[in-house]
């Protein structure tokens, strides 16, 4: 397998579309089985969503299992559903009786167009992220690096409480925009809003670290002694660094189609997410089924559609292996990186210190919700428990398993991008897949768990890093120098450890960091499954959750762990700023 | 150049799709309140079975005003005419039913044979409704307006179980070949549903030829919204006129005068599993049952919004309290330092379910206390579905659990038949215990009601003195109803809501 190969075209694309359809069949295959995998019999289930008084009775439970033709098994029922779909007949609801079709299809469309709404704000957020970055680099002033506090920061902050603010400042306060609902344009602008803004920062973190080595290039240091406009020189950097992280749209925004429950619920949005998890908590087949499917071909359009888009952006150059490698130039570590990193370090190791020193479980109902003060310095929960004890001594559970998951899965991207062949149709298809439903299919297999939660984000959590890894590569391989090496006799692990490797592990590296938040959030978000750690253990996400009522009632319940994820994640990010300059 | 007019031809492209996306719920959000006097009411649970009767959604279709039975419960749970005038029990096991003269929404008359229809769709439904799982009903028309109802064995408690909104009588289009209902358009109530967006809104009109008179509010416009904070702000943003259900950590947000409060028939209680593991013991389960005490839940977990617990039914069942028969001859609690060496620190495992966002809250408070009598606990949250097969499989020792205690056919029997008797299909206390099982069978064959109500509470009484259940509070409901809306009904049994009366000011 030549390094420096021109992908030739059929072949290639052949085992893309094998790889796609495999990884598609696979996921429908296991949801398909997914009650006789959980145990939980889906005649009782079903008996419950449509009816809560309704008692099991073996009887009662005989009846819908006839119905249902549960007695078939998994795959009768898969193929009788597979069966309809030329006809565009997606069965009918195990709940409700009615068609799915109708159903996904207007959910989807819903979560679509949330999902654009959020995709322009991602855009706004990312520009305004690099703004500085691309204003200096353009005009030959970029002297010093950044930090990546502001991105760090905004990707810190998690969408459902941010959501949640949104809803009560602009919603019920000022009146500005429906608190909830789906009935127009205007009742975009805040679910938007409560997503694109932690997306944005991320995709515009990464992409503000990829500039500098463009405008490092010698095109163009030519391009500003000839004149040329500012502008075109940005747009021209442009074009050479976003092809590396327009991979990431797909499990940052497109995978918020199926992945946005929490904001969805939080805005009354009839979108595809809360459809999916619905129905997977009823085991309603068809429509999981159908929904699932409809993921899964949304992840791979897309996943396409951002393939082909990056071809048009790099174009003749990657197809011929003439593309100049991106490095970075060496810059000056702002001073004021070391303040920022030293006092997140302080603050987190002051937190975690007092908070050691107290009780995190004594609940004291008297002392409910109490503001902070000399005796609760961040103040009380809903059960008068003490929000620094809690915090801290939460702290290191919850960094331990976020960066255990996020290591896992950052090591399982990088791998699996080294083999993109393969592993594109597996990638777009877990990307687009959320964790909800691997944590069901995980809870059904394990039972309730502490690791459970861990492995159902490791499923998926892997794909930002496969896909980025698979598009670094691409670029990487595709350059002179690699070609030149292997002119002079490199051997492949001389080429992965000299030149691929380095190209690629700064830019993981960062995506990891500032998606190491998110990964706390989502562990916390499948608390309802029984996986991960059960309460009253404290945990970070566990108490951004079940305090987010309690937001406005007493805001320093949710103000102090946001704090705590968002000060965790900027010192993430400096620290490994800091290392990386010193290691040079 | 090249970029200006791509970016047209997107932006033309994307308009139809967003233009065409928000289309549900459009007229649920954007017509109501104002001159109109239409109500906007934003409601807890989406339909499951397009508000089919025999599903969860029945309840809609009373709260609404869509559709009726031949019976109503008053505020005393007791029945009262609907759409019977009047009947009387001609023996143990026939009844005969007086009918009004109405008409369905669809224009038809409401007739004798209408209601054979709807009973007998009823009884053939599949799964049958909860309210008939225990009783084999048969409708006969006499005449235009006189029905006689034979049941196999004697129910006493009939009337009060056709209020039910399961049993609504509705017009002969509702049924479907298929066996699926419809009420859309096919109640005698005085508001008619217009129009049903799948799980996400409503729209309903006044129905002018209502039997009862016309209601005053012209129309309704329901909006479901599950997430209880969003429905606070609904109603605070202007939304939203009425809003069900409002959390308990939203309540005090809420201004004092649109902040309405009902007792519920809703007991919070700490179910201890009698056939497996510590409980078995009844010594330690007495020992719980002194360690935990809803009083202090009462003030944190629901702040303020329940009553400490005095029985399994609560201020919402009126005639409980006077008929309360005190438990007598419980185990001795054990010690703290017998809880101990009997436990030998096994683990207890204590179950909550996250569906009510009070019960994990509760659960930590208990665990708390239990851990101070000496039981070493671990607590299990996981959503309802996740659990049921464990808890009616005896996985766990305790369960948090919110139960209804007057089931659909309002009377109390079936609650416990169901959860405490020997064979019940809900018995997660998993108990045996002969005398519950005779004060209860004694309580389901009585047809005295007053009588019937005291043999329930000697059951009751029973059932409290083998500490299977510790009841903790009895729940109370915060209806959201903004300051110029008048005549909302506070219903303890959650089937009314709107009626002829409910109007914008």
């Amino acid at each position: 397998m030549a390094v420096a190969h021109l992908p030739a075209a059929r072949p290639y694309i052949g085992r893309l579309a094998a790889g796609r359809a495999l990884a598609g069949a696979a996921l429908l295959a296991a949801v398909a089985a997914l009650p006789w995998l959980s145990g939980s019999d889906p005649a009782r289930t079903v008996l419950r969503a449509r009816s809560a008084d309704q008692d099991p009775t073996p009887a009662q439970l005989a009846v819908v299992r006839e119905q249902l033709g549960l007695d078939q098994g998994p795959w009768v029922h898969l193929a009788h559903w597979l069966g309809g779909l030329p006809r565009g007949d997606a069965g009918v609801s195990w709940v409700s009786g009615a068609p799915v079709m109708p159903q996904v299809g207007t959910a989807l469309s819903v979560s679509l167009t949330l999902m654009l709404g959020a995709l322009v704000v991602t855009a706004l957020v990312a520009a305004l992220v690099c703004a500085r970055t691309v204003f200096l680099g353009s005009r030959r002033r970029l002297r010093q690096d950044r930090t990546g506090t502001t991105a760090a920061v905004l990707a810190a902050l998690p969408k459902f409480l941010l959501a949640s603010v949104l809803a009560t400042v602009c919603g019920v306060w000022w009146g500005w925009f429906p608190s909830s609902g789906w009935a127009g344009p205007q009742s975009m602008v805040l679910p938007s809003l409560a997503l694109g803004i932690p997306s944005g920062a991320m995709l515009g973190g990464l992409l503000d670290q990829a500039l500098p080595a463009a405008f490092h290039e010698p095109w163009a240091r030519t391009a500003y002694a000839v004149g040329l406009p500012p502008g075109n020189i940005a747009r021209n950097a442009l074009r050479r660094t976003l092809p590396g992280m327009l991979p990431q749209l797909l499990p940052t925004v497109v995978a918020l189609v199926g992945g946005a429950v929490a904001v969805e619920k939080i805005f009354n949005i009839p979108g595809l997410g809360r459809l999916a998890l619905e129905s997977a908590v009823a085991q309603d087949l068809p429509v999981l089924q159908t929904a699932t499917l409809a993921l899964v071909l949304l992840g791979v359009s897309a996943g396409i559609l951002i393939r082909a888009l990056r071809h048009a952006l790099l174009g003749r150059p990657l197809r011929d292996g003439a593309l100049p490698a991106l490095h970075r130039p060496p810059l000056v570590p702002p001073r004021s990186l070391r303040w920022i990193t030293a006092a997140c370090a302080v603050a987190l190791l002051a937190l975690v210190t007092a908070g050691l020193l107290r009780d995190p479980l004594q609940v004291d109902t008297a002392a409910r919700l109490v503001s902070p003060s000399l005796e609760h310095p961040l103040g009380t929960d809903a059960l008068g428990r003490d929000l620094l004890a809690r915090l801290g001594h939460g702290a290191l559970r919850t960094a331990g398993v976020a960066l255990a998951v996020t290591v896992v899965s950052a090591v399982t991207g990088l791998l699996l991008g080294m083999a993109p062949r393969a592993s594109a149709g597996p990638t777009e298809v877990a990307s687009t897949l959320p964790a909800v439903l691997t944590g069901l299919l995980i809870a059904g297999v394990t039972g309730p768990s502490v690791w459970g939660a861990a492995i159902a984000v490791c499923v998926v959590g892997w794909s930002p890093y496969a896909a980025q890894t698979a598009a670094l590569l691409e670029q990487e391989r595709a350059s002179g120098h690699i070609a030149a090496s292997v002119a002079l006799g490199a051997g492949r692990l001389h080429l992965l450890r000299r030149h691929l490797l380095p190209a690629v592990l700064p830019a993981l590296l960062r995506n990891a960091l500032l998606r190491l938040p998110t990964a706390v959030l989502v562990l916390a978000s499948l608390g309802f499954l029984g996986l991960g750690e059960q309460p009253p253990t404290p945990e970070w996400g566990r108490l951004l959750s079940e305090n987010q009522p309690y937001a406005e009632l007493a805001p320093w319940t949710v103000l102090g762990p946001a704090a705590a994820l968002v000060v965790l994640s900027v010192l993430a990010v400096t620290g490994s700023a800091l290392g990386h300059k010193k290691g040079e | 150049m090249r970029t200006t007019s791509r970016g047209l031809i997107a932006a033309l492209a994307l308009t139809p799709l967003l233009a065409g996306c928000f289309a549900p719920g459009d007229d649920a959000a954007g017509g109501g309140g104002g001159p109109s006097g239409r109500l906007r009411i934003a409601m807890a649970i989406p339909p499951v079975q397009a508000l089919s009767p025999y599903s969860n959604d029945a309840t809609v279709l009373s709260k609404l005003s869509v559709a009726e039975g031949l019976t109503a419960l008053d505020k005393n749970g007791t029945a009262k005419p609907a759409l019977a005038k009047s009947w009387k029990q001609d023996d143990d096991t026939t009844w005969t039913f007086e009918l009004r003269k109405a008409e369905f929404q669809d224009g038809t008359e409401f007739t004798a044979q209408s209601v054979v229809n709807a009973l007998d769709h009823a009884g053939a439904a599949k799964p049958k409704p909860r309210v008939l799982s225990d009783v084999t009903l048969t409708a006969k028309a006499e005449d235009a307006d006189t029905v006689t109802l034979t049941t196999k064995s004697p129910d006493p408690v009939l009337p009060l179980r056709l209020a039910s909104p399961a049993l609504a009588i509705l017009s002969a289009k509702a049924y479907a070949k298929d066996g699926k209902v419809s009420p859309v358009g096919t109640g005698t109530g005085p508001f008619e549903i217009t129009k049903l967006t799948g799980k996400t809104g409503a729209a309903l009109d006044r129905f002018d030829g209502y039997w009862g008179g016309k209601a005053k509010a012209p129309g309704l416009d329901v909006t479901w919204i599950p997430d209880g904070t969003a429905r606070a702000n609904a109603l605070r943003g202007g939304e939203a006129d009425i809003a069900e259900w409002i959390p308990t950590s939203q309540a005090k947000l809420l201004k004092p005068d649109t902040r309405h409060v009902v007792s519920s028939l809703r007991t919070d209680s700490l179910i201890l599993n009698t056939g497996k593991g510590v409980f078995t013991d009844p010594g330690l389960r007495a020992a719980a049952r002194e360690a935990v005490d809803g009083t202090d839940l009462v003030d944190s977990v629901f702040g303020g919004y329940a009553d400490p617990a005095q029985g399994l039914f609560g201020p919402a069942v009126p005639w409980a309290a006077e008929r309360r028969v005190p438990a007598t001859g419980r185990a001795r609690a054990a010690s703290v330092d017998q809880v101990r060496s009997e436990t030998k620190g096994t683990t207890l495992r204590l179950a909550a379910i996250t569906n009510r966002a009070e019960l994990p809250e509760a659960a930590t408070v208990l665990q708390q206390r239990l851990e101070k009598a000496g039981f070493t606990v671990k607590l299990d949250v996981r959503e309802y579905t996740q659990m049921e097969g464990d808890l009616l499989a005896g996985r766990y020792d305790a369960l948090v659990f919110s139960r209804v205690t007057l089931l659909d056919t309002g009377d109390a029997v079936a609650y416990l038949a169901s959860d405490f008797t020997s064979d019940g299909v809900y018995n997660i206390a998993r108990l045996k215990d002969a005398e519950v099982d005779k004060a209860i069978q004694a309580a389901a064959a009585e047809s005295d009601m007053k009588r019937r109500q005291e043999k329930i509470m000697k059951a009751e009484s029973e059932i409290l003195r083998t500490d299977a259940v510790v009841p903790l509070v009895h729940e109370r409901v915060v209806q959201g109803i903004a300051t110029d809306v008048e005549g909302v009904v506070l219903d303890p049994r959650e089937r009314a809501l709107v009626d002829l009366d409910t109007h914008l000011k």
